[in-house]
């Protein structure tokens, strides 16, 4: 059958690294098996993919590698007690064989993003495609089209904040300003306590050509957005990512929709402008 | 515009010699009425008498379940895989298509499930990533189909096709139309592979006289001239463009009973599940029909849910009907068969709801 | 007939004035001339839609959860006042829903209307002979049967008990066993007089091929709507079981086996509880003679425990209650 959108492709699990205490967050690197399927697998920033598990089903999941990243992608995935396929991908090992299609989505607007000053918002769980984003703009062929680049990282406590192996190297950049917030600290803590939007607001980024993606739980995101309209951030310059229950991922089940966009394939990505002309329904 | 004649008995004849090399479709006599639409196949006895008694078409109406699942089956086999490997995808069937006796709106309707499934441009949108994408299951089935549609004579009392752009003997859809003068049909071939079709058969069929053709004009015009269009149906887009927070969500919906009913048995409802089964080493994906109107459809493994009670439900599927759908895909996403009035079990009309919605004033 | 209507509207016009209800469930006129649909009149504006006429089958006490379900959602604390017109089958499954705390009686105000049997639609076009593909445009109820006029204008009649409902033949309730008001004078039981239904006793004496056969028959049509869920109001639960994903207990397409398991799964559950008020039959599309079935397990229960399901708020369910002579033939030596 010709171009089967619908079949996933074989991956098999090359690393997995468990990435919080509570230990129900799991980054996987995945290897194509086929070199074609590798190639043909280009994505951007801030799309995701359905990750197959071959008899519990498929989940979408943002790409956390960066574009640059070259021969393995990356996804960070959370179990979810109810979760058919997230409890099933928890209890595979190194080795496995699992199945990947993609990338769906519209991504992060990289064109517009160039040229202007860049302000990361990311909350918990949700910095999975931001680290994406992160990770292509700093590296070394791209960190020249891009201005000062602002990353707020928050999550409840230290000890379940993601990436913390990046979040490290990060800090040691004089090309970026990246500041912690926890809302509940423990002994040893460096960086900020307090929620992000609070944070944010005393941070106080420039809204002068600048751009802010900010991603994380419902709460977090409205609090922030509402601390970038405060700050000059137009509407049209606040970009977020949502989730959705999905199916297929291409556009055709009809779950997946809030008004007559659907979030697999008009979305995941929108400005505050789109949203704001959406209906309340997510 | 050149039509043909062929008598019923006859058609029996061609609908054998076809199912020879098609799989062909008619819509199938139950106790109560016509059921389903169901391959034809002359090899047993008992269906050999239904059939001619089928294609008499006496005291068809339409089908409870409609014809998409010809195309779009109520339960299919993405792929079998067994330990981690998919497998090669599932052959589809191996014979073309023809689906003989299909209503105007429910051929309408394929048309409108061609502009969801089908989308030719696949290789742009895979370098892309968003975009549209090709069902190659639905592709497939559909691409090697002749559509043959049969004209009402006898609209119901719950069809309004003419309030929303079709018509007893509309066109959209059909290869070839049919139209019921009771010893005989008369054909007219509407598209390239209609006039193919004929042309390949054309033994089958004769020259209609005059007195045949306008009999059925007659037919035509007394049918048309049955319905009573609701009128304004068209502009509920934009009513509803303003309506998606007002209170009538709070009403309409209370005697809704959350069952798949009225959208299982709309020619234009598409919405699917896909599920994996796996029976010891052995497994398969499935996508099977899914309904907006059941609880668990939007549920999130976090356990929110956006539309979490029947008004949100009610609501949706208004709006995808009438407002999302004209915005995809241009197109109203109801044809106006009547099967969702007709079959749901607290008699919810659909034509009320739109009533109401237009003349509802904008709440500011 | 119009004088029921009458009462009724006449009850709960006085129920609103009195402030006792907030919102009252009863019929109202459908948008099809053999149906009636459930009406939720919330004022005393509404009161003059309601009707009571031989098409009212719908069965309105499934509603009633939705009222009460626990909802952290809900703003006011109280929960509602409601209003329900109840016949004799509808009033046992609300003394099912009172009695399993679905429901709370003390927030009901039940109306029970006398039943004289409801008629079944399918039966009266199947009586119109060379008509009975037409469709039918008028309905009349008079005093000597269901008058009809075709869209060919051919008239018909029809006397009521030839066209009553199949659960209304055997019926044995028709004044409800609960109620706080009631209307409709005496019931005119005429039609328990009218021949049985006695397709249950001839459906046992096939043989288990036979019957088999018959339920796979029936149910390869179904289309796993749920309807019959839906439509059953001692289907409350939150998460189906049909549903479930873990585990996943029944796969979700039309496989026989996974249609077999569901019907046969939400059939049992019903065990001790299913009062046989028809709303899983009346509201199938594809008609699957769901019947036949749940009115076996009704007469197993009353042979097995003697025991009929929602007859009184005092008594408990036989499959949550032991007694010592109950049957124990179905435990095997180990």
């Amino acid at each position: 059958m010709q171009n089967n959108p619908y079949l996933p492709l074989p991956v098999r699990i090359k690393r997995i690294t468990s990435e919080n205490v509570a230990r129900d967050l799991k980054t996987f690197d995945l290897v194509f098996i086929n070199e074609q399927d590798r190639k043909k697998f280009k994505y951007t920033c801030g799309q995701f993919a359905l990750i197959s598990v071959l008899g519990a089903g498929e989940s979408p999941i943002g790409i956390a590698s960066s574009p640059m990243d070259e021969g393995f992608i990356q996804f960070t995935v959370k179990r979810y007690p109810t979760g058919v396929v997230t409890t099933a991908l928890y209890n595979l090992s190194e080795g496995d064989t699992i199945g990947v299609r993609g990338p769906y989505g519209n991504g992060f607007p990289m064109k517009d993003l160039e040229g202007g000053n860049i302000v990361i918002v990311g909350g918990g769980f949700a910095l999975t495609t931001l680290r994406s984003l992160t990770k292509y703009i700093i590296h070394e062929k791209n960190r020249a089209h891009y201005g000062n680049i602002t990353i707020l990282v928050a999550a409840r406590e230290p000890g379940e904040m993601l990436y913390k192996y990046d979040l490290e190297e990060w800090s040691k950049r004089d090309d970026l300003k990246l500041i912690r917030t926890v809302d509940k600290e423990t002994e040893n803590w460096t960086g900020k306590t307090g929620f992000a939007a609070t944070v944010l607001k005393e941070i106080a980024p420039s809204s002068e050509n600048a751009y802010a993606i900010v991603c994380g739980p419902i709460v977090m995101i409205r609090t922030c957005i509402a601390v970038l309209l405060q700050l000059g951030f137009p509407a049209n310059r606040i970009i977020s990512s949502l989730e959705m229950r999905m199916k297929c991922g291409i556009g055709k089940c009809g779950r997946c929709n809030i008004g007559p966009v659907y979030v697999c394939k008009d979305g995941p990505v929108f400005s505050y402008e789109q949203l704001q002309r959406l209906p309340d329904e997510y | 515009m050149r039509f043909f004649k062929i008598e019923k008995s006859k058609m029996v004849g061609l609908a054998k010699r076809l199912s020879e090399t098609h799989a062909v479709f008619i819509p199938a006599r139950a106790d109560q009425g016509y059921l389903r639409f169901c391959k034809l196949d002359f090899r047993s006895e008992k269906q050999n008498v239904e059939s001619i008694e089928t294609l008499s078409f006496w005291g068809y109406r339409n089908t409870i379940i409609p014809p998409k699942e010809v195309f779009f089956p109520q339960t299919e086999v993405l792929f079998t895989f067994s330990e981690q490997m998919p497998e090669l995808s599932v052959a589809i069937q191996p014979l073309p298509t023809v689906i003989l006796g299909i209503r105007p709106c429910d051929a309408r309707a394929i048309n409108f499930l061609d502009k969801v499934f089908i989308n030719k441009d696949t290789q742009a949108n895979i370098e892309n990533g968003a975009g549209n994408f090709n069902d190659p299951y639905y592709a497939e089935k559909r691409g090697r189909s002749v559509i043959i549609s049969l004209a009402c004579n006898n609209p119901q009392s719950t069809c309004f096709c003419t309030s929303l752009g079709g018509s007893p003997d509309g066109e959209a859809g059909a290869d070839i139309i049919l139209f019921d003068l009771h010893e005989n049909l008369i054909a007219r071939p509407v598209s390239k592979k209609g006039e193919e079709f004929i042309g390949e058969f054309r033994d089958w069929f004769k020259e209609p006289g005059e007195k045949e053709l306008n009999k059925k004009n007659e037919l035509v015009a007394a049918s048309r001239d049955r319905m009573r269009p609701i009128e304004g149906i068209l502009n509920a887009e934009a009513k509803l463009d303003n309506l998606f927070a007002d209170f009538l969500w709070n009403e309409i919906h209370m005697k809704c009973l959350g069952c798949g009913i009225c959208t299982y048995l709309c020619p234009t409802c598409h919405c699917f599940d896909i599920t994996d089964e796996v029976r010891n080493k052995r497994g398969r994906r499935l996508r099977c029909w899914d309904s907006c109107m059941f609880p668990s459809f939007t549920l999130h493994a976090s356990g929110h849910n956006p539309r979490p009670t029947y008004r949100e439900r009610m609501r949706q599927r208004i709006m995808h009907k009438f407002n999302y759908c004209p915005k995809n895909f241009r197109e109203i996403f109801c044809v106006g068969c009547g099967r969702c009035v007709r079959n749901c079990p607290v008699n919810l009309d659909i034509r009320e709801i739109i009533c109401r919605i237009l003349e509802t004033k904008n709440a500011k | 007939m119009d004088e029921i209507e009458r009462e009724i509207r006449g009850t709960v016009r006085k129920l609103f004035e009195d402030n006792r209800i907030g919102l009252f469930i009863g019929y109202i006129k459908g948008s099809l001339p053999l149906r009636t649909t459930p009406g939720f009149i919330n004022g005393l504006a509404g009161i003059e839609t309601l009707v009571w006429n031989s098409f009212c089958r719908n069965n309105l006490t499934v509603y009633l959860p939705r009222f009460f379900a626990p909802d952290p959602r809900r703003k006011e604390a109280k929960l509602p006042s409601i209003g329900v017109l109840v016949k004799g089958c509808d009033s046992r499954s609300l003394v099912n829903l009172i009695n399993e705390n679905q429901i709370p009686r003390e927030n009901l105000c039940i109306i029970g209307v006398n039943c004289a049997g409801l008629v079944d639609e399918s039966k009266i076009q199947d009586s119109m002979g060379e008509a009975r593909m037409n469709e039918i445009i008028e309905v009349d109820e008079e005093k000597d049967g269901i008058m009809i006029i075709d869209e060919e204008k051919h008239r018909m009649k029809f006397k009521k008990e030839d066209v009553l409902a199949d659960v209304c033949l055997n019926c044995k309730y028709p004044t409800p066993v609960l109620y706080d008001i009631l209307v409709g004078g005496k019931a005119s039981q005429k039609h328990l007089s009218v021949r049985k239904d006695d397709r249950v006793e001839s459906f046992e004496k096939k043989n288990i091929e036979e019957r088999w056969k018959y339920f796979q028959e029936q149910v390869s049509k179904c289309i796993r709507c749920y309807a019959c869920r839906q439509a059953c109001p001692n289907c409350y639960c939150k998460l189906c079981f049909a549903e479930q994903t873990k585990p996943k207990w029944v796969g979700t397409g039309n496989d026989i086996s996974d249609i077999m398991f569901y019907q046969i799964g939400r059939i049992f559950h019903q065990a001790g509880r299913c009062v046989d008020c028809g709303a899983c039959v009346r509201a199938c599309p594809v008609n699957i003679d769901l019947r036949i079935f749940t009115s076996k397990l009704v007469k197993d229960v009353k042979e097995l425990f003697d025991y009929e399901a929602g007859l009184s708020l005092e008594e408990v369910p036989p499959l949550a209650n032991f007694k010592p002579e109950d049957t124990q033939g179905f435990i095997t030596e180990p």
